[in-house]
């Protein structure tokens, strides 16, 4: 039963700028739900729509991409880049009757530890109240 | 038996500062060899618990960059040794003899399995565990010890023979001698370290009189993941203590025990066993007597705040004098500062968080006369532009050698330590 | 695929096992297909577990390893090497992290955590079996180095990595060097100044032939990556003609000359320079330098003085270094209006105001035309904030403040020093100056942050009072002829660099470290580094001592001629490719170019470009481009891991 109630999130970290703070959240023992499961990759441009897709597929319930945003040591072009693969994946989400609000961005800086806690705990009750309906 | 050897680099003391110091060097080419007294390298961080500001475990961080020492093969480590004396015979020509004691455990093949340490019937007080409990006279020193591998306290033992028949490797050899080692490098690195304050000279706290009473170094043991009990206990009578008290400069600060001067760590590793103590006794009161709260690092101020806001309790008070109540609980007198009274508090444990002393021994090591500072530590020639020169070209300090600091200080010192050493080896007897 | 794996669940200590079952996680693992054995262990990174770990690998030919422990960011490499040494790829290790992102954050759920780390451990285990045999990427390395700031801890690094060989470009944006140290006078605790300290430095920078320095510079945009930086410099002239002698009489005659007066930056604003100045006499380089914004050119100097040449034009110049050293330094605060009478109330200055006012003073102390008896210092302005942002303690301003009063005290022994403090921080061996203000019978009172001081005017009286705890919270006042504000340290303005480098910044507004003990001079954009008073409040000891450690690291790095680089790179299969050229557009290195492979033409990864971003990856509309250590299978096989 608990399982069903839960949500699961499945977030891509980047291994320079969001792990490490999603990092210093655990460190500072900044409690957030514990189904959240983090996949690093070394830039949120690199996120393919094929892979969040895959995990909608086998059953998470929502997707998170803790962008580099402007702190992206790769490429001024990062945020824009990540929200294209955002949109892109909206859309493909919408022709699958997927709710496209199972998907979020943001930007999450090295030391943004409090940022993500925040986000992870809106994210997670939004869809918990979502999963409800 | 004599032997000769030749190095770039002699760095006398395997801790981290010492351990720090040696890796830079040996990473950018240079032969280091590394004279540690004790059994194990890794000095006293390795026994620590969690480290401020960032509560990572100390082991954590220790082992790693020992363990990479250990195996670098640039670096030679010999424990359980001392450099007898160090003679200056040019610029980049030192001459050293160094004793290498016997461990009477033949060091190649101990495979650290702790038989010995198991039929070995006699039971000492474990100096790694600060006394709190017993260890045996064959012993592995410590679990996360490098190298781990036993030795007999020879002066304990009581010669028996049962290590020697039950060792499966046969490697217990009660023949081995002492070997003396004469040795030359270009330069010298002093990483000695500290020692700490002992609290008997300061009678009226009660330390070695009321069993309660314990040093912070006790108490780190206590909360170290390999630590002597399950928990944290009350010497006496082994209950799980509810209320404790802190009492800071024990032995800092403090004109009548010789030591003028503030030790640097003491407030922040208190305030960081207040945060841990919480964690491991939630139902426990914990108030720290201090003086001066002294949070000036990177981070340490918001520890120090963050330690308020877990309710530990700061009194800026100077403590008279410690008393034992019936049942082992501590009652102790003290001048409210912010109040101007004489007030008492009972509590049913008291850890003294000691300071920290120059080591002695060091400059005598060195025929040309090391220069001490006016606090006994070794002194910095050149503070400003070269601050681990000292007043010999070609040796130099790292870490609390020259000086009380923490743990990032201290890497940082054996980092210029390095760097001044490198530039020696490279360009000659330049000064900046 | 790789099917005997080891699998080994750190305890570390008791930090990850208080909250999670590591004996559950060590079972749940067993189960898998291809794990060969699994093992909890109290510190994977102990010495001994290592020698077990390179032991099992030999002894039952593993062919694949998960380490189930801390942060990769800590001890990636510690297991790599415990894999390389047992003769096992380091590629064929996967770290999962069951502290940070599993005991820890869910320390408030050990149920939930353990099971967090049983699905993180199975995804590890799964991303292992796929893993590949890679080897890392070497390239070539300029043996040199971009030291940016030249104060204390820039002068120092700058000197002792070219003692150690490597090409020094040394980038100071005024047009002087020595930084904050050349501003304060005599120094604790070797009675030296500051400005003396700074002299013998430069002498032997500026003799170094492998340092050159640049002084009125600025970075103004970076390309490439460590081992291979291209810097642009804009050098901004100091409209002196190069190749001048200095004739100091006939510069001083056009200093005089010059009809423009602006603040005095160098004497924090306590006295007025002209356009053409020089800040202090023995002042490096020698030549005076021309205000460009302040100047009117007016050209008066010009026609005095045949080495003035307003007609130079700002140059840029490209550098290409191996690593860049960042030693910016820090401000001092500056209080807004109004805080402890700042700027509203005529004798309130600051700590650096105050310590420049000693040194310019003749035989008596006078500040606006009055002559200085009582003295109150404010301790804490800008740090230890309850309501601003500057929680820190800035470390240097106990000392600082102290030493001050006594050199004041010393050259003028009738004045009286009120130390309003919040507690003394003189630590280690500073000490001795507090002892010493003591018996000077300086007058040292506190109080909490709760009630803190205020200041007041009166009358024609300027009131300090306070709740002093020190006499039971007797509420105590002076009449200060002049208030010093012990103001803290702030970075510097360093929008523009953060920005070029992409520099992490601190919850402090300082740059950050990646680990305050591992890796203290190290940030996380590979190659970059930071030292001094730009990482945090620091003495000039303690800034000498963090760029030599940075001069170390920057040696280690940049000397042997290569970098060795993650072998993370993009692939193209050459089968789905149909070369549409949207990689090429989306790849920030130019690394992606076409090429015909049997007739047909298809997207060519240029290995010494590619960094590795995978920006490439998502805009494939074919699917035909894979990142290594990224692949489809390895990041599905993961996420399936994670769902069951």
């Amino acid at each position: 039963m608990e399982k069903l109630d839960n949500p699961k999130i499945l977030v891509f970290s980047t291994e320079k700028i969001s792990d490490p703070a999603i990092d210093m959240a655990g460190l500072l023992k900044k409690h957030y739900p514990a189904t959240v499961y983090t996949v690093n990759v070394p830039c949120s441009s690199a996120v393919k729509p094929k892979w969040i897709l895959h995990a909608f597929d086998k059953g998470f319930d929502g997707v998170f991409i803790a962008a580099d945003g402007t702190d992206c040591s790769y490429s001024d072009t990062c945020s824009e880049k990540t929200s294209e693969i955002v949109k892109t994946t909206h859309e493909i989400m919408r022709e699958k009757n997927i709710d496209p609000a199972r998907l979020k961005m943001a930007a999450i800086c090295s030391v943004c530890a409090e940022a993500f806690v925040k986000h992870m705990k809106s994210f997670h009750s939004h869809l918990l109240e979502a999963k409800g309906n | 038996m004599s032997k000769s050897e030749e190095y770039d680099v002699l760095v006398i003391g395997g801790g981290i500062s010492g351990v720090e110091a040696s890796l830079n060097l040996a990473n950018q080419g240079h032969k280091v060899l590394v004279v540690e007294k004790d059994l194990s390298v890794g000095g006293k961080m390795i026994h620590l618990s969690k480290v401020f500001p960032t509560l990572d475990c100390s082991a954590c961080i220790t082992t790693p960059k020992v363990s990479e020492a250990a195996r670098h093969s640039n670096i030679t480590i010999y424990t359980y040794s001392q450099v007898n004396d160090i003679d200056k015979k040019a610029e980049h020509d030192f001459r050293a003899s160094i004793t290498k004691f016997p461990r009477y455990v033949d060091e190649e093949s101990c495979t650290g399995c702790q038989v010995c340490e198991d039929k070995c019937p006699v039971v000492v007080q474990d100096q790694y565990q600060y006394d709190l409990v017993g260890r045996k006279a064959a012993y592995v020193p410590f679990s996360i010890a490098n190298p781990r591998i036993a030795a007999i306290d020879i002066e304990n033992c009581s010669l028996c023979g049962a290590c020697e028949r039950a060792c499966p490797a046969d490697c217990i050899d009660f023949t081995q001698e002492k070997q003396d080692i004469e040795i030359k490098v270009k330069s010298v690195i002093v990483a000695t370290g500290f020692k700490l304050f002992d609290p008997t000279l300061i009678p009226r706290y009660g330390f070695g009189l009321f069993k309660n009473v314990v040093t912070s170094m006790q108490m780190e043991r206590q909360l170290v993941p390999t630590r002597p009990f399950n928990n944290v206990l009350r010497p006496k009578d082994g209950k799980m203590p509810d209320n404790i008290a802190y009492v800071l400069c024990a032995g800092s600060r403090d004109e009548t025990v010789g030591n003028p001067i503030c030790s640097q760590v003491c407030c922040m590793y208190s305030i960081k066993q207040a945060q841990l103590l919480l964690g491991a006794l939630p139902m426990a009161d914990v108030t720290i007597y201090y003086l001066n709260i002294r949070s000036f690092g990177k981070g340490f101020n918001e520890f120090y705040q963050q330690a308020k806001d877990m309710g530990v309790t700061f009194v800026k008070g100077k403590i008279g004098k410690v008393e034992e109540l019936e049942g082992g609980d501590l009652k102790l007198r003290y001048e409210d500062i912010e109040q101007g009274v004489v007030k008492e508090a009972n509590h049913d444990m008291v850890v003294l968080s000691v300071g920290i002393l120059a080591n002695d021994g060091v400059t005598s090591l060195f025929k040309q006369n090391l220069e001490l500072d006016q606090f006994n530590y070794v002194n910095q020639k050149d503070l400003l532009a070269n601050p681990a020169q000292t007043n010999i070209g070609g040796v130099y300090v790292a870490g609390t050698a020259s000086g009380p600091m923490d743990i990032p200080d201290s890497i940082l010192s054996a980092g210029a330590a390095s760097s001044e050493t490198a530039g020696y080896l490279r360009g000659g007897n330049h000064e900046k | 695929m790789k099917n005997k794996i080891g699998v080994y669940v750190c305890m570390c200590g008791s930090n990850i096992s208080d909250y999670v079952d590591v004996e559950k996680v060590k079972a749940e693992a067993e189960k898998i297909g291809g794990v060969l054995l699994s093992k909890t262990t109290m510190f994977a990174c102990a010495d001994s577990t290592q020698q077990e770990i390179a032991n099992d690998i030999k002894d039952q030919e593993l062919d694949a390893i998960v380490v189930a422990s801390c942060s990769p960011k800590l001890h990636l490499h510690t297991f790599r090497n415990v894999a390389i040494r047992a003769g096992l790829n380091p590629y064929n290790y996967v770290q999962v992290n069951i502290r940070e992102q599993g005991s820890w954050a869910h320390s408030d759920n050990p149920a939930q955590a353990t099971e967090k780390a049983i699905k993180l451990v199975q995804a590890g285990i799964e991303r292992v079996k796929h893993s590949k045999e890679l080897s890392t990427v070497k390239i070539p390395s300029e043996n040199s180095v971009a030291v940016v700031g030249a104060g204390i801890a820039g002068m120092r690094s700058a000197l002792e990595l070219a003692e150690m060989g490597t090409e020094v470009h040394l980038i100071e944006r005024e047009h002087f060097v020595g930084g904050r140290t050349s501003q304060w006078n005599v120094l604790f605790t070797t009675n030296e100044t500051g400005q003396e300290v700074i002299s013998r430095l430069y002498n032997q920078i500026i003799s170094h032939p492998k340092i050159t320095l640049y002084t009125g510079t600025n970075i103004i945009s970076k390309k490439g990556s460590v081992g291979d930086f291209n810097l642009t410099l804009k050098v901004n002239p100091r409209y002196i003609k190069p190749e001048c002698k200095l004739d100091k009489k006939k510069f001083q005659e056009a200093i005089d000359l010059c009809p423009i007066e602006v603040d005095d930056k160098f004497n924090f604003n306590i006295t007025k320079r002209k356009a053409i100045y020089k800040n202090y006499d023995s002042e490096f380089p020698e030549m005076p330098a021309i205000d460009y914004e302040a100047c009117n050119k007016c050209g008066e100097c010009a026609k005095l003085c045949d080495e003035i040449d307003l007609n130079q034009q700002p140059e840029e110049k490209l550098i290409n270094v191996g690593s860049v050293l960042l030693s910016t330094g820090f401000n001092p605060y500056e209080p807004p209006k109004g805080e402890f009478g700042y700027e509203d109330i005529d004798n309130v200055i600051t700590l650096q105001q105050f310590k420049r006012l000693i040194e310019l003073n003749g035989g008596k102390l006078i500040y606006n035309n009055k002559e200085i008896k009582n003295i109150a210092y404010i301790y804490c302005v800008g740090s230890r904030q309850v309501d601003g942002e500057n929680k820190y303690c800035s470390r240097y301003c106990c000392t600082s403040a102290i030493h001050t009063a006594i050199l004041v005290k010393e050259k003028y022994p009738n004045i009286n020093n009120f130390h309003f403090n919040r507690g003394i921080r003189t630590y280690g061996k500073q000490e001795v100056l507090y002892n010493k203000a003591s018996e000077q019978g300086d007058i040292f009172l506190q109080s909490f942050e709760d009630a803190p001081t205020q200041v007041e005017k009166v009358g024609n009286e300027t009131i300090v009072k306070i709740k002093d705890i020190l006499t039971a919270n007797e509420e105590l006042e002076v009449s200060a002829d002049l208030v010093v504000l012990v103001t803290g340290m702030v970075p510097r303005e360093n929008a523009d660099l953060v920005n070029i480098l992409k520099v992490p910044i601190g919850r402090d507004k300082f740059f950050n470290e990646i680990h305050p003990k591992l890796r203290p001079v190290e940030t996380v954009i590979d190659g970059v580094l930071i030292s001094g008073a730009c990482q945090a409040p620091l003495n000039i000891t303690e800034s000498v001592k963090s760029s030599l450690s940075a001069a170390s690291k920057v040696n280690s790095l940049v000397s042997s001629g290569e970098i060795e680089l993650e072998p993370t790179m993009a692939v193209v299969h050459n089968d789905k490719c149909t070369w549409c050229d949207k990689c090429t557009n989306a790849c920030p290195y130019d690394a992606i170019s076409v090429t015909k492979v049997n007739d047909k033409e298809v997207a060519l990864v240029a290995k010494s470009l590619c960094k590795g971003c995978g920006m490439c990856l998502p805009v494939c509309p074919e699917n035909a481009i894979d990142l290594i250590g990224y692949t489809d299978i390895e990041m599905e096989s993961m996420i399936e891991a994670l769902i069951d």
